[in-house]
């Protein structure tokens, strides 16, 4: 080792030992990685959401279900309507359920229930189109005494087709009834007949 | 599945063993032994008795007729040396005879004439100014790169200054043929030629940044307030620096450590009126007394911003936060030389709530309307880049030339926090982001350059690359786990066949490894695909550059790049800042081959007219053709129980760049320069002959600018210049027809902007001089929206902005 030469005298000794450690350093921060990528803690995926109508009592109109379900998240398979299009008598009034469900967990994850309990910053919108189409109401209240729409009274008049477009917002803290804040967990178009 | 195309457990562990060894071949180089022959001093042959004819005469600037005390006048046949007086004249007394003469001064062409002397003679010289060597006088001490016979642009001293406070990719928009992807008002992507990402190699401090560098809306985790000088290279470069070179680079360079005693440093202060924006940086450096060559430098900047403004509203989320740090600690002696750099990047930026339902890109009017604030809520990037380097050089001795190598480990850390808040309100407490991404990279890179053999030269090189990706456990999958090995050998040959020519010629060839581990979820199970891919990639070029005159210079380049596709191109899927997307290999149709490499075939020709007293430019001509070129394209909104988002794929077609960069300056008075910019560039998918998406809109920028004239005096204020500048840009109307990726909107129209500056320096003979410059950006409040701006869907650009700068040295 010759790194002594200098006008000053000034010697490094250890020069060597230090400069092989400081090699062999960024080396051993990259030690072959055998890590497998594992599944999302707590993933908050809807994968399934489902629209359920019973006609009022009296009524002889038939129960209707439709379910929006997509079991790979974004990307993948395409999503999957079954029961489609949700089938409604005419002048008809049904109580609306809806249940959103998280079936990549085991057992199933009820998404509905943890919204129950946050009841206070969620908000379901249902918007058909045409606007006619059908009129549903919200018919449940969280402590503030603001609507939710976990539960709905779905009444139809004339005879027609198009479609149904249900969007739960989150608004944490900022529930204030509108759409104006909040991010949307689930915007499910599903087609509707009414006949 | 598991996909294995012939590599070996074994064939992966050796490229690991080879970075190793590249450690252990310089400790072998460094503890060769250190001959120490001593420099050969020709001796001074003095006139021969009895002759005493006068050979003398006087030295000037060809441009600007200045006189050039100090020039060395040299007779090649007695080797007698005469350096030019105060007067800028030289002389000597011969014999008579044929003699030839070599008259050279720092900064200009040296001059070789043949002179016959049979009485007292007088020849005088005008210099011309070399470009190149000039460079290498303003930073003193740094190696002066050779010159590459690709287009290359510096952006130093006041060009530098007047960028300060900009993000890197920001600020190279300077650069005539430059251009950026931006995401909202923060990030910038740099693009050369048209090529970014993937093909754009970034190099700080002479180590490859290596991190997340593939993401589109990912800018450059460099703090540019570390660099002296940013270069571009605008062309394939992928002999030298590897095959992700093959667009251009990008060299963020520091200044040289200081070889003078005491303790030195400067200061920046940024403020701009349309974000809010601070930035405060400063340097200290120094060298220590008691032990010759050891020197040392520390860098600390801050960079905060508010909510930026379009010319109607504020921009909601768009703040950002940033502090980096740097320090270098360098030793150098006569023969051997060391270099310790650390770095550390961090920065918070906030992205802007992008509606969850891609239709609403038609609205626009912006959702979140936002009064000005500093605060960064969610839907924010968590950056951290670190930077620990080692350069180390070694003379081999007179013969042998030098040896150079690099080792550096760089830790990148990206955290995307969602917009959305977790549902779960003790989840959501935590605050944990959902994409985390996690990416180690070790590089070294040995450097020969032997000692030049006449008129040629060259370097050899060998560099190695090991990359790990993971993302936190339990954090959603959108990069898959990846990691990435390569070793490259270069070669590169330069010859000097006479003064006016340089013929340069390359090769280079890469190994790269790549292993992908990805989960999948066919119907709902979790299960992880691991694939392995591994190639050779070829690069080869070959320029030459041509001085036709002391004022014209030409440039030609021809190039083979191969490039290995990225763990990006292949296996990324997922929702990304309000975007998803999806590499190639996810989606392909069962049974369709994986993406193969691209190759691209460059040619470019530069002519550049300098050092003249009026008129000055640049004009770039260049072509690439790919096979196999690798693009994203936009695909039908992917539908997820949130909405339609917009939607993007890797694909991969034929494709043909064509493009044109100009750079003109015209001196009206000698206080006032006119200025044009302007580029171009077409770029077709050969395969389905169409155009391709996303190609930068034509430009042209124009300029006036006032400089004061330098004055021998020292004055209390010198250096003042103002400009005004219009820049248009036209609306793209080259895109693909729509059965070949119909994006979500039409191009925005085109627009001009008005721009203006001013600055000065006070003091500038004293030993703190303070620079002050005030800069303007669309100045008119023009409402616009750029093409390349990921964000054009949704939001308006920037309103007026009006910049003021500060540097104090000390």
């Amino acid at each position: 080792m010759k790194f002594t030469t200098s006008p000053a005298g000034f010697t490094l000794p250890s020069a060597k030992p230090l400069l092989a450690l400081l090699l062999s350093l960024p080396l051993a921060f990259s030690a072959c990685s055998d890590d497998e990528p594992e599944p999302e803690e707590d993933a908050e995926l809807i994968t399934t959401v489902t629209y359920a109508l019973t006609p009022a009592a009296g009524s002889t109109a038939p129960a209707a279900t439709i379910t929006w379900e997509d079991l790979d998240g974004a990307g993948g398979a395409a999503p999957v309507i079954t029961g489609g299009p949700l089938t409604l008598r005419a002048n008809t009034t049904y109580t609306g359920t809806i249940t959103l469900l998280d079936k990549t967990k085991s057992p199933v994850a009820n998404v509905t229930d943890e919204v129950a309990t946050e009841k206070e910053d969620h908000l379901f919108f249902y918007a058909p189109t045409p606007a006619g189409l059908m009129t549903i109401t919200r018919t449940d209240r969280d402590a503030n005494n603001r609507e939710v729409g976990l539960t709905t009274r779905l009444a139809t008049t004339a005879a027609g087709s198009g479609s149904l477009k249900i969007t739960l917002l989150h608004q944490p803290g900022t529930k204030d009834g509108t759409a104006s804040t909040g991010e949307a967990d689930v915007e499910a178009t599903v087609p509707v007949t009414v006949q | 599945m598991r996909v294995n195309l012939s590599l070996s457990h074994w064939e992966r562990g050796v490229w690991r063993v080879v970075l190793c060894l590249l450690g252990v071949l310089y400790s072998i180089a460094a503890d060769a032994q250190m001959s120490t022959t001593a420099p050969a001093h020709p001796a001074a042959a003095g006139p021969a008795a009895g002759c005493n004819l006068a050979l003398a005469g006087r030295v000037a600037d060809h441009e600007t007729g200045q006189l050039l005390p100090g020039a060395t006048a040299r007779l090649l046949e007695t080797n007698d040396v005469s350096a030019a007086d105060e007067f800028g004249n030289y002389h000597f007394h011969v014999c008579p005879g044929l003699y030839h003469l070599e008259i050279s001064f720092v900064g200009y062409r040296p001059e070789t004439v043949e002179v016959r002397v049979s009485s007292a003679t007088v020849r005088n010289f005008q210099l011309h100014p070399d470009a190149v060597l000039l460079q290498g006088a303003l930073v003193r001490g740094q190696r002066v790169a050779a010159p590459v016979p690709q287009a290359t642009a510096t952006l130093s001293g006041s060009a530098l200054q007047a960028t300060r406070g900009q993000a890197l990719g920001e600020a190279l928009l300077k650069v005539s043929g430059v251009s950026a992807i931006q995401t909202g008002p923060s990030v910038f992507k740099p693009m050369i030629h048209g090529l970014h990402s993937n093909r754009v190699a970034l190099f700080n401090n002479g180590v490859r940044q290596e991190g997340q560098q593939w993401g589109q809306e990912h800018g450059p985790e460099i703090d540019p307030f570390v660099a002296a000088r940013l270069t571009v290279v605008k062309g394939a470069a992928a002999v030298r620096y590897g095959a992700d070179a093959m667009g251009g680079v990008v060299l963020a360079e520091p200044a040289a450590l200081p070889d003078s005693a005491g303790v030195s440093g400067e200061g920046h202060l940024v403020g701009a009126s349309n974000n809010g924006l601070g930035a405060a940086s400063f340097t200290l450096q120094g060298t220590a007394k008691q032990v010759p060559g050891l020197a040392g430098r520390v860098v600390g900047t801050v960079r905060r911003a508010g909510s930026a403004a379009t010319p109607d509203y504020r921009i909601a989320n768009s703040g950002l936060a940033e502090y980096s740090y740097a320090g270098t600690l360098g030793y150098e002696r006569e023969r051997w030389g060391t270099e310790l750099f650390f770095s550390q990047y961090n920065a918070r930026l906030g992205l802007y709530p992008l509606p969850e339902n891609a239709r609403a890109a038609q609205r626009n009017t912006p959702r979140v309307a936002q009064d000005f604030t500093y605060a960064i809520n969610r839907g924010y990037q968590d950056l951290q880049h670190t930077l620990l380097k080692l350069r180390s050089f070694y003379r081999l001795g007179e013969r042998n030339g030098r040896l150079e190598l690099t080792v550096a480990q760089q830790w990148d850390d990206r955290s995307e926090y969602d917009k959305f808040r977790p549902r779960n309100d003790a989840t959501a407490a935590r605050n944990l982001p959902e994409l985390d991404y996690r990416n180690a990279t070790s590089t070294a890179e040995l450097r020969w350059e032997p000692k030049p053999w006449g008129s040629v030269s060259g370097e050899l090189g060998l560099s190695g690359t090991y990359q790990n990706n993971t993302y936190r456990p339990g954090s959603r999958f959108f990069m898959p786990y990846y990691t990435n090995q390569a070793l490259g050998l270069y070669g590169l040959g330069r010859w000097h066949p006479g003064a006016r020519w340089l013929l340069e010629a390359g090769l280079r060839l890469d190994r790269r490894l790549l292993n992908t581990k990805r989960p999948t979820r066919p119907a709902g199970v979790f299960t992880v695909v691991e694939e392995d891919y591994g190639y050779f990639t070829p690069a080869a070029s070959l320029g030459a550059m041509w001085d036709a005159s002391p004022h014209v210079t030409l440039r030609a380049d021809v190039s083979l790049n191969q490039r290995a596709p990225a763990a990006n191109e292949r296996a990324s899927q997922g929702v990304h800042g309000g975007i998803y997307e999806e590499g190639y290999d996810i989606s392909r149709l069962p049974g369709a081959p994986p993406l193969t490499p691209e190759t691209a075939r460059g040619l470019s020709l530069t002519a550049s007219w300098h050092d003249n007293p009026r008129f000055n430019g640049e004009v770039t001509l260049y072509q690439t053709s790919f096979d196999g070129y690798i693009y994203q394209t936009p695909i039908p909104e992917v539908l997820s129980v949130r909405g339609l988002f917009p939607s993007f794929r890797y694909q991969q077609t034929d494709a043909r760049f064509r493009g044109a960069d100009l750079l003109a300056t015209f001196r009206l008075l000698p206080v006032l320069t006119l200025g044009v910019k302007a580029a171009t560039v077409w770029e077709r998918d050969i395969t389905k002959d169409d155009y391709l998406i996303l190609a930068p809109a034509d430009r042209a920028e124009t300029w006036l600018r006032y400089e004061q004239r330098a004055s021998a005096a020292p004055r209390r204020v010198s250096g003042f210049y103002a400009q005004v500048g219009v820049q248009a840009v036209a609306r793209q109307a080259r895109t693909p027809r729509p059965e070949n990726g119909q994006d979500y909107q039409d191009p925005p129209a085109g627009y001009t902007l008005l721009n203006a500056e001013a600055g000065l320096v006070a003091g500038a003979a004293t030993r703190h001089p303070l620079s002050l410059s005030v800069s303007g950006t669309n100045l008119l409040n023009t409402r616009y929206r750029d093409y390349l701006n990921r964000y054009r869907y949704y939001l308006d650009e920037l309103g007026r902005n009006v910049t003021v700068r500060l540097k104090l040295n000390f």
